[in-house]
């Protein structure tokens, strides 16, 4: 019986360690990126990003490229059309 | 006739100054820091949550004389409770369940020597809280002297425990250190009732444990220690009626003395107790804390955190051999561990009295350990939640001086001028660490770290800085009425109670409003990421004129402003 009670005991505190160092390592990782996404301080730092991103196209003499500029032109458009026709 | 007469008398002293040269060393000791500590006592500050601690004790301190009907006490209660207002402070019925060991005392001290001055009442609290301190050291003394019976390995252990840098800054707070003391004074009668298991140890061991959760919840930990140990003797002496007997009184004993102990206990025992624990959750401090450079989410410490803490805040002569030791014993511990047989004469972990005290010691300092690890515990501030894990640290260095002493006694005579040399610089340099951080003992990083990573974990969460920062301001401008902005967590308005009332109302707080500040206060406390969030950002127009610093740990800052 002695020789069970402290062999439970070992397995016991393995399990613990085990545990903690596999799912609850993982779990509060996890929880934490979800926390991070939905705080006051993420959104504003998306935020600055955009308002960087902003700063750096007015920068620029040309932003978009002549290929992109071209499909965003015919998507506005067709999205103009559509707008006409089912409004 | 006259020297007959002389010599027996002489002989006599000194046999009396022999047998109690250490307890008369001792008596000086104390006494020697006791006057040290009272000169010195005002130039700590006060911290921020000194008010709560003081409402909470007239809170209960009606509440009981209420329930026993001393009216007069009721109403003088309720008066200076109502006195007691801080904007910031969350009302005292919200944080019933917070321990009263020393608040409803102190309230009670309070009336009856009529204390007025609020810098006088918070002071005298310090100086208590401190004397308590000291007797604990008193009783981890006491310890080492069963564990080690060396006076000298003992008493150096003593004036490690009181010098701690960040133990001794602490000790004025009547918070952690109040909880570790009551701890240290437990573990000492729960080494007693294990070695005897007497009645008398038993209610001993109930009232200081009982004190100790009254503090904090986790000196259910103690109980739970001696459960494990009462099954440990139980599988070698297989005595079932003592065992059982045994548990039964403990619990028994432990949930009266809670229960007279805690009013807020009174009206509910059991609902109110399981209380606690959501109370605890709910309670948590939840705010992001400066950790290694960044802010972290106090829900989602690293497990290092803890580790960590304690190796950057505790000086490196005492966690080195305190490691080393740790260690040792644990290897020693796991392959007896592995050598238990179904019968032995012996006990399975420990052979002798000494050795069971070192198990309980491994035992306690593991389970905490792993605790509050696996339970992710939010820790904030540091690691003075669990101070009481300092006299671990200090136990382990003992030990090695001990097991160094034995291997090698017969070897090299000189080994113990060498021990007590080793010993002796370990303790030295905590005093002087005390000396150069004065009065920010409890704002202690270890030498070893370059001043960019002492500044990059947290400082003054207690706002004792305050006091030193309104003098300040107020030699530069004495007789001017100032706003002072605070570009921190910290509530440094509760600060002004250090000061003269005189001084005081020179002073208005203005908050995060910085346009209508002439100073601003700043530390590195905050509950958001000040890296993204730039509510304690300085505004361009105040400059940097005064720094606080400890061995290039920044304490606190002041800006003024520039222009109007």
């Amino acid at each position: 019986m002695k020789i069970f009670f402290f062999k439970s005991i070992l397995i016991f505190f393995l399990f613990i360690i085990a545990f903690h160092l596999t799912f609850n390592i993982a779990i509060k990782k996890i929880n934490q990126k979800i926390f991070e996404i939905t705080t006051k301080e993420n959104v504003e730092k998306i935020k600055n990003q955009i308002r960087d991103e902003m700063k750096s196209a007015i920068a620029k003499d040309n932003y978009i490229s002549k290929d992109d500029a071209k499909l965003i032109s015919s998507f506005f458009k067709k999205i103009m059309k559509d707008l006409e026709i089912n409004f | 006739m006259f020297q007959v007469n002389k010599e027996p008398k002489k002989t006599h002293t000194n046999s009396f100054y022999k047998k109690n040269q250490h307890g008369i060393i001792l008596i000086f000791f104390y006494i020697f820091i006791i006057v040290l500590v009272l000169i010195n006592l005002e130039s700590f500050g006060i911290h921020i949550e000194e008010k709560f601690h003081r409402s909470n004790g007239f809170y209960w301190l009606s509440y009981i004389s209420d329930k026993f009907g001393y009216e007069i006490l009721k109403l003088i209660s309720d008066e200076k409770l109502k006195n007691i207002y801080d904007y910031t402070l969350a009302p005292v019925n919200y944080y019933r369940q917070w321990g009263i060991v020393l608040d409803v005392p102190f309230s009670l001290i309070e009336i009856i020597f009529n204390l007025e001055n609020i810098d006088k009442i918070y002071y005298t609290k310090h100086f208590i809280s401190f004397l308590i301190f000291l007797l604990s050291s008193f009783f981890f003394y006491k310890i080492l002297i069963v564990r080690f019976n060396n006076k000298i390995f003992s008493l150096v252990g003593l004036i490690i425990y009181i010098s701690t840098p960040r133990i001794f800054g602490d000790s004025f707070l009547y918070k952690d250190v109040l909880f570790l003391s009551l701890f240290t004074i437990s573990i000492y009668y729960l080494i007693k009732l294990v070695d005897k298991n007497s009645l008398k140890n038993l209610i001993k061991f109930s009232l200081f444990s009982s004190l100790s959760i009254n503090l904090r919840i986790l000196g259910l930990g103690l109980l739970f220690t001696y459960i494990f140990l009462l099954l440990l003797i139980y599988l070698k002496n297989k005595e079932l009626k003592i065992f059982i007997t045994n548990i039964f009184k403990v619990f028994i004993l432990i949930f009266i003395l809670n229960y007279c102990f805690w009013p807020f206990l009174w009206e509910k025992p059991f609902e109110n107790f399981i209380d606690l624990f959501v109370m605890l959750k709910r309670d948590l401090v939840k705010a992001r804390v400066l950790f290694n450079g960044e802010y972290i989410y106090n829900r989602f410490l690293p497990s290092f955190y803890l580790p960590l803490w304690i190796i950057v805040s505790t000086p490196l002569l005492m966690i080195l051999p305190s490691l080393f030791c740790f260690f040792f014993y644990f290897i020693r511990l796991i392959k007896r561990f592995f050598n238990i047989k179904e019968e032995s004469y012996f006990f399975d972990l420990w052979r002798s009295k000494k050795e069971n005290i070192d198990f309980i010691f491994l035992f306690i300092f593991i389970n905490f350990f792993l605790f509050l690890i696996v339970l992710n515990a939010s820790f904030y501030n540091g690691w003075r939640l669990v101070y009481f894990l300092n006299i671990f640290i200090i136990y382990f260095i003992i030990y090695l001086a001990d097991i160094i002493f034995k291997k090698l006694k017969n070897r090299i005579k000189k080994i113990l001028v060498f021990l007590y040399c080793g010993l002796f610089i370990i303790a030295l340099n905590n005093t002087i660490n005390i000396f150069i951080y004065h009065p920010y003992q409890s704002l202690y990083f270890n030498y070893f770290l370059s001043d960019k990573l002492k500044n990059s974990f947290e400082g003054d969460y207690h706002g004792i800085s305050a006091k030193s920062f309104f003098l300040k301001i107020h030699s530069y401008e004495p007789n001017k009425k100032l706003n002072i902005a605070v570009a921190s967590y910290t509530p440094l308005q509760r600060g002004l109670e250090a000061l003269d009332k005189s001084i005081r109302s020179n002073f208005n707080i203005v908050g995060q409003n910085y346009n209508f500040a002439h100073y601003i206060y700043k530390n590195n406390i905050s509950e958001v990421d000040s890296k993204l969030n730039k509510k304690y950002d300085i505004p361009s127009n105040f400059l940097k004129i005064y720094e606080e610093k400890r061995s290039g740990s920044v304490i606190y800052e002041i800006y003024k402003k520039t222009q109007l």
